[in-house]
C-alpha cells in the first residue's frame, strides 16, 4: 500500500496541550496523528504528531515528508503569549493626551467572553493587566482630524524624546498608532524616520511599525491592540515556526510552511503582519466547509461545530462565509478581518445544574473541557456534563472512548446525575438524563435557527453540516424537524476543522478605511470619480499583496486580485461585505454592480423593510484579496457498494434510552462501513475519535466521498 | 357595544369582535388579572405550575424557544440602526407581553426597561384601544411619555399586536434609546425643558401603522420634530423590524407547541418568575428595614433663559427605604421625596421602576430569566406631587435620570448590607459613580448637518468599592452593565470635537479600604463648527456615591470649559496644549489657555454658545470606597499614587501614609512612619469623638437654629408638606415640635 501511497497535504494544529496533524494523500485518503506539545521548541511535538499519524500508513517521515506538497499550522502559541502577557518589551508611541489606551482599554475588554449571566453581573467584571505598561508609552504632541487634516502639527523634539527615552528602557520593538493615521498617515511617516533616524544613531537593531503601514483601519483602539499584538507576539511566534518548517525540510519537505489567518486564507510564516493568524483554530472548520461545498455543489451550507466547551456556528451562502471586521480574541478588540463564527458556550462538557433557588435546569456556562465528565473519576470532576447524559442514555460506549484510551465509568456518572439533576426535580434519573440532552439540543437548534432566519432564510435553503467530536452525536437531536435539505456527516468529522486548514486559498487580503460616500442623487460623471478613488486606494493596498507573495517567490502576474467593498447606508454604523470579482471597477457601471449587489446582501440579511436607498451610501473599507494556486485536497472517494453494511462492521446491540423509552441499538464499526451502505434507526456508528448517532425512525447513508447523509424518517 | 357610541364615529361605530382570550376585552382581562392577583396573592391565581413540575424539560424548551426569538430580535434589529448609542452601546431591548400587557420573556440589552413598557401597553388596554383606534393583526403603536410608562422620553418603544386566529396573544415591544428627540435643548437627557410641553416629540402610544406599513404622516411629523432625523427613521425600522421578528419566533412557537400550551405557558412562566424572586431574596438578604437616602443639587439659579420660577437652586430627595420580609417581601418606599420642580428631572413612576429593575439584574437576580413576575413579587411606594412621581401634568420628564441614578445608589447599599449580613461578602458593592458629566449639546456637526450631541463615553464610570476588592475602574455605568467608552476616532466621527487627551483621572473615586472604581477624563477642543451649543449635566455640590461601611463617597463633580480660547493658535505655534486635568488646584487646562475659563460647580446648566478652537473638559466620575480608609494596605497605596488613582495630598491627608518620591518621581511609603502616623489619626480620632447624645443635640441645634442652607431648608419642608408620615418620623427623631418648620427662605 505504502508503495503507492503519495501523501500531499500536512495540517499541523498545535494546542495548548496536544499537536494533532491531519495527513492526506492523493486519492483523499487521510490519518491523524496525536502528540503532547512541546512549548519550549514546537517542532518536537510537530515531528512526533507527524510520526503517530504516519505510522497508520506504515511509513515514515522520511518517506512522506518529501513528497508533500502543502504544509499548513494552526495553533495558540501566539495567543497564549499575549494571554501571559509574555513576549517582547514593546514600547508604544501615541499622540499626546492618550498614554493610558492599555489602561483604560475599552469598558467592553472588562467582561469580553463572559457568559450572560456574567456580564450582566457587574461585580465580576475586571480589567486586565495592561498589554503594555504605562511607563513603556509615551505621546507625541499632534494631531490629524477626521477630514484628514493636521490639526496639531506633530512636534519633532518631543517625537525624538519619546523614542529616545524607550530606547533607554531597552524596549525590543517601538509601535506607533496616532489618530486618524488611516486617513492621513504623514504623521506616523514622519515619526518613523525620526524614530529610525534615533535608532540608527545608537546602533541597536528596534523594529518601528507604525499602524498606517499595516492596519489601515479605522478604530483606534481595536487597531492599537493589533499593531502590538503583533510586536510582542509575532516574532517569537516566527522563530517557532521557522522551527517547524526546518524540522519539516530536515526531513526531506519541500513545501514552504503557510499559517491559517483569520481572514480564511493562508499566508507565509514570513508575512509581516503574523497577528493576522492570532485566531487561526476554529475556523479550519469553515474553511473546510466552503471547500466541501465547492466539490460537491452546494451553494448554501450552515456549520455546526460541538466541541467539548463550545458550540461554534457559521453560515456559508452563495458559496462564501461573511468576515467580520473586528472581531475579539482573548478579551482584546482586534481590527483584522475574521471569518463570521459565533460561538455559544455550550459543549458536551457543559455541567448541568439545578439552580437551587428556582429549581430550574441550567447548562454551563462552564465546562469540564478535556476532563469530560463525573464519568472519568481521573478527571476529578464532581458535577454531571453532556457526555455524562449521553453516557447514561448508552449513546456512548464506555469503553471505546478516545477508542478505547479512556475507560468511563458510567455508575459514577448515573449516581451524580441522579443526586445532583432527578431528585430535585423530582424525576427518573434517565428521564432526566434524556431531558438534559433535548434541552441542550434544542439551545443548539433555537441558535442555529435564529441565524439562519436572522439571515431572512429557512433551513430548507441550507444543508446542515456537522463535525467536532459531539457533532455527529447530537446532530440528529439538533437537526430534528428543521426541515434542512440535507444534513452531512463527514467521516472525519473530529479533525474536520485541522482538515479544512488544508483546504484553504493561499490568499492576502488587506483593508484599509475609506468612508467614501455615494449621495443618493450621484450622476454618473461622479460615480466615475468615486470608482477612481477605490482603485486609488486598491492600488496601494495591491502592492502590499504583490510585495508579500514576493517573500514566496510568487511574482504579480501569478496572482488573482478581487475588490472586497465594505458599504453601509448613510450614517450607519454596521456594514456589510460586498464581494466582487473585479480587479479594478474602472467604470460607473462596475459601481452600479456592487450598489445592487449591496441592497441584494442587505434585504437579505435584514429585513426587507429595513432597506434605506434614500439615505445614500457608505464606502467604509477597500479591501484586495490576492490568491496564488496551490494544492488542495481531493475528496477522498470509494467505489460504491451494496447498501448492506459488511458482517464485520456490525460490533453488536446495546439497550439505548430514547425519548422515555428504552430501545435495542445496532452497534456499528465506521471504518468497516463501506460507501453505498445504509443503516437504519437506531443505529450508533463508532469511531475512536466520534460516535454518530441515528435515531429511530431515522436512516444514514455513506456516499462515496466517505460522508454521511443522515435522513430525517417521517416523524421528523 | 354600537348603541352606545354616540353618532359620528366613522368606521368605529362598527362592532367589534374583543381581541382577548374567551370572548373576552382585553381590558377585561386585564381586571381580570389584576382581581385573582389581588384575591389570590398569585399571577392569575396560578397554584400550580403545572407544566414546569410536570414537564420541566418541556418548560424550559419553550422559554429558550422565546427568549431565543427575543436575542435574535435584537442581534439583528441592532444592525438597522444608525445610532452610536444604539449600535456601540447597545442601548435596545425587546420584549415579549401577555395580552394584558405583562413581561414574559426579554432580550438582552437595556433591562431597564422590563417593565416600562407593560405600563403603556395597559395605558393602551385601559384607554380602550381596542374599541378605539381598533387593534388589529399588523398594526404598530409607538410611545415614549414616562408618564405613560418609559424612563425618558428619548426611550422610543414600539409595539406590534400578536394574534393567533381571532385572538391576540400577546404582544412584540422594542424600545432604543434615541439621539435627539426635539426638546427645547437638544440632546437625548435634555436639561433645557422647565414644563413637560418642552419636552419635545410626544408619542402618547399611538398607533402609527397598520398592515406592518409606518403611517406616513407619522413619519413625516417625527422627522420634522426632532433634530437628526435620520438616526429617527433608523431606529424605528430597526425596532419595528425587531418586533416582527420577535412575532415570527411567538408564532412558529405556536405552530410547534399549540396555543393552549402557549397560553399556559406564558401565565405559568410569571408566576414562576415571581416566586423565584422571593426565593431569592429570602436567600440573599436579612428581613428589616434598610435606609439609604441620596441628595442631588440642581443648581439653576441665576441662569439665564430660563423664567425666574425654574432659575433657582434646588436639591433633590430620595429617603430610599427597603423592607425587606420574612416571607420574602420586597417594599421600596421613597416616602418623604420632596416637590416635583420646573426643571427636567422629574420621575414618573414607570421610570422608578426601570431603575429598580436594572440594578436587580446587575445584582440580586443577573440572568436570563427576569420577568414582570418578579415585578409581582415586589412592592413600592412613590408618593404623589414628588420627584418620585410628577402627577402633575406640566412637568418635564426629559431626563428623569438626574433624579433616578443618585436616588437608586441607596438601593444598592442596601442590598448589599443585605448580602453582609447574610455572608455574601463577595457581591457588596459600595455606590456606583454617577454616569456624568453628561456632555450635551447640539447644533451643526462638522459636515454642516444639524446634530445633537451626547457623548456616551459617560456609559464607562467607576464602579463602587467591591467586599472583597477595589471597585471597577472605568467600566460600567448605572443603566448598564456592559459600559464602554467607544472608540475616539468614533465619536469624533459624529461629533465636532477634537480629543486633546483621554486618561485616568486621579481621585475620582472615594477611598476606603477597598477604594471605587476610578473615573476618567477626556478634555477636547470643539472644532469645525460654526454653530454649537454645549452643556453640562452632572452633581456639583452634593455627594451622591457615598461609600459604605466607612469608606469615603467618590469626588463631586466640577466643570472647566474655555470659551475664546482659540486653540488652533497655540497649535500654529506650538505652544503647549491641554490634555488633562489631574488636579484642578494645578490645573493644565489653567496653564495652557487663555480666554475665559469656566471653572466652577456649575455642573448642571442650559446650554451655552462654544467655538471652534474652545476647550471642553469632561471628566467622568468614580465610585464610593468600602471600609476604613487607615485599614488600606500600603501597598495598594503605592499602586493608587504611581498609577496616577489619588493625588497625594489625599493619600496623605485620609490614608495616612508617610509618602517618598524618587528622583525618577515614583512614589513610596515608609511603612512605619506611616504606621505611626495611622496610630496619631485614630487617637485624633478618638479625641474628637463626643458621645452619640452630644453629636446629636449638636446637629439638633444646627436645625433649629438656622444653620442650615436656605436650598436645604426648602427641600425639607417640602418633605414635610408631601408626608404627614416622614415628617413625624423625621421630627421624633430630632426631638422636634410636631409643628416644626424650617425658616423658609427669605
Amino acid at each position: 500500500m505504502s508503495s503507492t501511497r503519495e501523501p500531499r497535504i500536512l495540517a499541523i494544529d498545535a494546542g495548548g496541550t496536544m499537536t494533532d496533524t491531519f495527513i492526506i494523500d492523493q486519492d483523499g485518503g487521510f490519518v491523524v496523528g496525536k502528540a503532547q506539545t512541546t512549548p519550549d521548541d514546537e517542532s518536537q511535538g510537530f515531528l512526533r504528531s507527524s510520526e503517530d499519524a504516519l505510522s497508520y500508513w506504515g511509513m515514515s517521515v522520511e518517506d512522506a515528508f518529501s513528497s508533500l506538497a502543502t504544509g499548513i499550522y494552526s495553533g495558540t502559541a501566539m495567543i497564549n503569549r499575549i494571554l501571559e502577557r509574555k513576549g517582547r518589551k514593546v514600547g508604544v508611541i501615541v499622540s499626546l493626551g492618550m498614554e493610558d489606551y492599555f489602561r483604560l482599554e475599552r469598558g467592553v475588554q472588562s467582561y469580553l467572553g463572559y457568559s450572560y449571566s456574567d456580564r450582566l453581573h457587574v461585580c465580576t467584571h475586571q480589567h486586565r493587566p495592561p498589554l503594555v505598561p504605562r511607563h513603556l508609552v509615551r505621546g507625541v504632541s499632534e494631531r490629524i482630524d477626521v477630514f484628514g487634516d493636521a490639526a496639531i502639527p506633530i512636534d519633532e523634539d518631543g517625537a525624538r524624546r519619546a523614542v529616545n527615552t524607550l530606547l533607554d528602557e531597552g524596549v525590543e520593538a517601538i509601535c506607533v498608532n496616532f489618530m486618524f493615521s488611516y486617513r492621513n498617515p504623514a504623521h506616523e511617516l514622519q515619526m518613523k524616520e525620526i524614530a529610525e533616524d534615533a535608532v540608527r544613531e545608537r546602533g541597536v537593531d528596534v523594529p518601528v511599525t507604525i499602524a498606517s503601514d499595516h492596519y489601515s483601519i479605522r478604530g483606534d483602539f481595536p487597531r492599537l491592540n493589533t499593531l502590538v499584538a503583533d510586536a510582542i507576539a509575532a516574532e517569537p511566534s516566527r522563530r517557532h515556526l521557522r522551527s517547524i518548517d526546518e524540522r519539516a525540510k530536515d526531513h526531506g519537505a519541500e513545501f514552504d510552511l503557510r499559517i491559517m489567518a483569520s481572514h480564511g486564507g493562508t499566508i507565509s510564516i514570513e508575512s509581516r503582519e503574523l497577528a493576522r493568524t492570532l485566531v487561526s483554530g476554529p475556523i479550519g472548520g469553515v474553511i473546510g466547509a466552503k471547500w466541501l461545498a465547492d466539490r460537491i455543489g452546494v451553494e448554501n451550507v450552515f456549520c455546526t461545530d460541538i466541541g467539548g466547551t463550545s458550540f461554534d456556528l457559521a453560515i456559508i451562502t452563495g458559496g462564501e462565509y461573511d468576515v467580520k471586521p473586528y472581531p475579539d480574541m482573548a478579551g482584546m478588540l482586534l481590527a483584522i478581518p475574521m471569518v463570521e463564527l459565533d460561538s455559544v458556550g455550550e459543549g458536551t462538557g457543559s455541567f448541568v445544574r439545578v439552580n437551587p433557588t428556582s429549581g430550574r435546569i441550567e447548562i454551563g456556562p462552564d465546562s469540564a473541557g478535556y476532563r469530560i465528565g463525573t464519568s472519568w473519576p481521573e478527571g476529578g470532576i464532581d458535577i454531571p456534563t453532556i457526555n455524562d447524559c449521553d453516557l447514561v442514555l448508552g449513546l456512548l460506549n464506555p469503553d471505546y472512548f478516545l477508542g478505547g484510551d479512556i475507560t468511563l465509568d458510567k455508575d459514577r456518572a448515573i449516581a451524580a446525575i441522579e443526586e445532583q439533576v432527578a431528585a430535585p426535580l423530582g424525576i427518573d434519573v434517565y428521564r432526566a438524563a434524556a431531558g438534559v440532552v433535548e434541552l441542550f439540543e434544542e439551545g443548539l437548534k433555537n441558535n442555529v435557527l435564529s441565524r439562519i432566519m436572522g439571515k431572512g432564510y429557512v433551513p430548507l435553503n441550507y444543508t446542515l453540516l456537522s463535525y467536532g467530536g459531539g457533532g455527529p452525536l447530537h446532530v440528529g437531536g439538533i437537526s430534528k424537524g428543521m426541515g434542512f435539505e440535507s444534513v452531512l456527516v463527514p467521516a472525519w468529522a473530529a479533525g474536520f476543522s485541522a482538515f479544512g486548514c488544508s483546504c484553504s486559498e493561499f490568499e492576502y487580503r488587506f483593508d484599509a478605511s475609506l468612508d467614501m460616500p455615494i449621495l443618493p442623487d450621484i450622476t454618473t460623471d461622479e460615480k466615475e470619480g468615486v470608482t477612481e478613488m477605490i482603485d486609488g486606494q486598491c492600488a496601494f493596498l495591491r502592492e502590499k499583496v504583490i510585495e508579500e507573495f514576493a517573500r514566496s517567490g510568487f511574482c504579480e502576474d501569478e496572482i488573482r486580485f478581487r475588490i472586497f467593498l465594505r458599504m453601509q447606508y448613510m450614517g450607519q454604523l454596521r456594514d456589510l461585505e460586498v464581494r466582487t470579482d473585479y480587479e479594478w471597477l474602472e467604470s460607473a457601471a462596475a459601481l452600479d454592480d456592487v450598489i445592487a449587489g449591496f441592497e441584494e446582501l442587505y434585504a437579505k440579511v435584514y429585513a426587507l423593510s429595513a432597506r434605506s436607498p434614500e439615505l445614500g451610501y457608505l464606502i467604509t473599507v477597500a479591501v484586495i484579496s490576492g490568491t496564488v494556486e496551490v494544492e488542495k485536497p481531493e475528496l477522498p472517494t470509494e467505489p460504491l457498494q451494496g447498501t448492506s453494511p459488511p458482517g464485520d462492521a456490525h460490533k453488536g446491540k446495546r439497550d439505548v434510552y430514547w425519548r422515555g423509552e428504552w430501545v435495542e441499538a445496532d452497534i456499528w464499526e465506521m471504518e468497516e462501513l463501506k460507501a453505498g451502505n445504509r443503516l437504519t434507526g437506531l443505529s450508533i456508528v463508532e469511531s475512536p475519535a466520534t460516535t454518530l448517532v441515528v435515531p429511530p425512525g431515522a436512516s444514514t447513508y455513506l456516499d462515496e466521498n466517505r460522508i454521511f447523509h443522515l435522513e430525517p424518517g417521517e416523524e421528523g | 357595544m354600537t348603541d352606545f357610541l354616540p353618532r359620528g364615529k366613522g368606521r368605529f361605530a362598527e362592532e367589534y369582535r374583543p381581541a382577548g382570550w374567551d370572548g373576552m376585552t382585553l381590558k377585561e382581562m386585564l381586571e381580570r388579572s389584576e382581581e385573582l392577583f389581588s384575591e389570590t396573592g398569585r399571577y392569575w391565581g396560578v397554584s400550580r405550575l403545572e407544566m414546569k413540575e410536570d414537564d420541566p424539560i418541556r418548560y424550559e424548551k419553550l422559554f429558550a424557544k422565546l427568549r431565543g426569538g427575543l436575542v435574535n430580535a435584537r442581534e439583528t434589529a441592532m444592525n438597522v440602526s444608525a445610532s452610536p448609542i444604539v449600535q456601540e452601546i447597545g442601548e435596545l431591548c425587546f420584549a415579549l407581553y401577555t395580552p394584558e400587557g405583562d413581561s414574559v420573556a426579554l432580550s438582552t440589552g437595556i433591562i431597564v426597561h422590563v417593565h416600562t413598557m407593560s405600563d403603556a401597553i395597559k395605558f393602551m388596554v385601559r384607554n380602550d384601544y381596542e374599541e378605539n383606534p381598533r387593534i388589529s393583526p399588523g398594526d404598530i403603536f409607538s410611545n415614549n411619555i414616562p408618564k405613560i410608562g418609559d424612563v425618558h422620553n428619548a426611550d422610543v418603544q414600539t409595539f406590534v399586536p400578536i394574534f393567533w386566529e381571532d385572538e391576540l396573544i400577546g404582544w412584540a415591544g422594542g424600545v432604543t434609546h434615541v439621539t435627539d428627540i426635539g426638546a427645547s435643548t437638544p440632546g437625548n437627557v435634555p436639561v433645557g425643558p422647565i414644563t413637560s410641553y418642552e419636552d419635545g416629540l410626544d408619542l402618547t402610544a399611538n398607533k402609527i401603522g397598520e398592515n406592518d406599513v409606518v403611517f406616513r404622516d407619522h413619519e413625516i411629523r417625527c422627522e420634522m420634530g426632532v433634530r437628526t432625523p435620520m438616526f429617527w427613521k433608523l431606529d424605528e425600522r430597526c425596532r419595528i423590524a425587531g418586533c416582527h421578528m420577535v412575532r415570527d419566533a411567538v408564532e412558529r412557537t405556536i405552530a410547534d407547541d399549540g396555543i393552549d400550551t402557549y397560553k399556559q405557558f406564558i401565565r405559568e412562566a410569571i408566576e414562576e418568575g415571581r416566586r423565584s424572586f422571593i426565593e431569592k431574596i429570602k436567600e440573599l438578604l436579612i428581613p428589616g428595614k434598610y435606609f439609604a437616602p441620596t441628595f442631588q443639587d440642581i443648581p439653576m439659579k441665576g441662569e439665564k433663559g430660563l423664567p425666574e420660577y425654574a432659575a433657582v437652586d434646588s436639591v433633590s430627595h430620595a429617603p430610599l427605604e427597603l423592607t425587606v420580609g420574612a416571607a420574602g417581601e420586597f417594599h421600596i418606599s421613597f416616602d418623604g421625596a420632596n416637590k416635583w420642580g420646573y426643571h427636567s428631572f422629574n420621575c414618573p413612576p414607570s421610570a422608578m421602576q426601570g431603575a429598580i429593575w436594572v440594578l436587580l439584574t446587575q445584582t440580586m437576580i443577573p440572568n436570563d430569566k427576569v420577568n414582570d413576575g418578579a415585578y409581582f413579587a415586589t412592592t413600592h411606594e412613590f408618593p404623589p406631587y414628588t420627584l418620585a412621581n410628577p402627577t402633575d401634568k406640566e412637568a418635564a420628564t426629559g431626563a428623569a435620570w438626574g433624579y433616578l441614578i443618585p436616588a437608586f445608589t441607596g438601593l444598592i447599599r442596601c442590598i448589599s448590607r443585605g448580602c453582609f449580613s447574610r455572608g455574601y461578602v463577595e457581591e457588596v458593592l459600595s455606590s456606583y459613580a454617577m454616569t456624568m458629566n453628561a456632555m450635551q449639546g447640539g447644533g451643526k456637526d462638522q459636515y454642516g448637518n444639524d446634530t445633537g450631541i451626547l457623548s456616551f463615553e459617560l456609559s464607562c464610570v467607576g464602579g463602587g468599592a467591591r467586599g472583597v476588592t477595589d471597585g471597577l475602574d472605568y467600566g460600567a455605568a448605572m443603566w448598564n452593565p456592559e459600559g464602554d467608552m467607544g472608540d475616539m476616532e468614533v465619536w469624533e466621527l459624529i461629533i465636532p470635537f477634537l480629543y486633546l487627551g483621554r486618561s485616568v483621572k486621579p481621585s475620582t473615586a472615594g477611598m476606603g479600604k477597598y477604594r471605587g472604581g476610578s473615573g476618567f477624563q477626556s478634555t477636547y477642543c470643539v472644532w469645525k463648527t460654526d454653530d454649537l451649543v454645549m452643556q453640562n449635566a452632572g452633581d456639583g455640590n452634593t455627594f451622591p456615591s457615598p461609600g459604605i461601611y466607612g469608606g469615603y463617597p467618590s469626588a463631586s463633580g466640577y466643570r472647566h470649559n474655555v470659551l475664546g480660547a482659540n486653540m488652533p493658535e497655540r497649535f500654529r505655534k506650538h505652544l503647549p496644549h491641554p490634555t488633562r486635568e489631574d488636579d484642578p488646584a494645578d490645573s493644565e487646562i489653567s496653564r495652557c489657555c487663555d480666554g475665559e475659563h469656566l471653572f466652577d460647580t456649575r455642573t448642571l446648566n442650559y446650554p451655552y454658545r462654544m467655538e471652534h478652537g474652545d476647550i471642553y473638559y469632561s471628566w467622568y466620575r468614580g465610585g464610593g470606597g468600602l471600609g476604613d480608609p487607615l485599614e488600606r494596605e500600603v501597598p495598594m497605596i503605592e499602586e493608587d499614587l504611581n498609577g496616577d488613582y489619588i493625588l497625594p495630598r489625599y493619600a496623605e491627608s485620609v490614608y495616612g501614609v508617610a509618602l517618598e518620591k524618587d528622583a525618577e518621581g515614583f512614589w513610596s511609603i515608609d511603612a512605619a512612619a506611616t504606621e505611626q502616623r495611622r496610630q496619631e489619626m485614630r487617637e485624633e480620632r478618638g479625641n474628637r469623638a463626643v458621645p452619640t447624645r452630644e453629636f446629636l443635640a449638636a446637629e439638633r441645634g444646627k436645625i433649629t437654629g438656622g444653620e442650615i442652607d436656605g436650598v436645604i431648608r426648602r427641600m425639607y419642608n417640602q418633605s414635610f408638606e408631601l408626608s404627614t408620615r416622614w415628617g413625624k418620623w423625621f421630627k421624633e427623631f430630632w426631638d422636634l415640635p410636631e409643628e416644626f418648620r424650617f425658616q423658609d427662605e427669605e
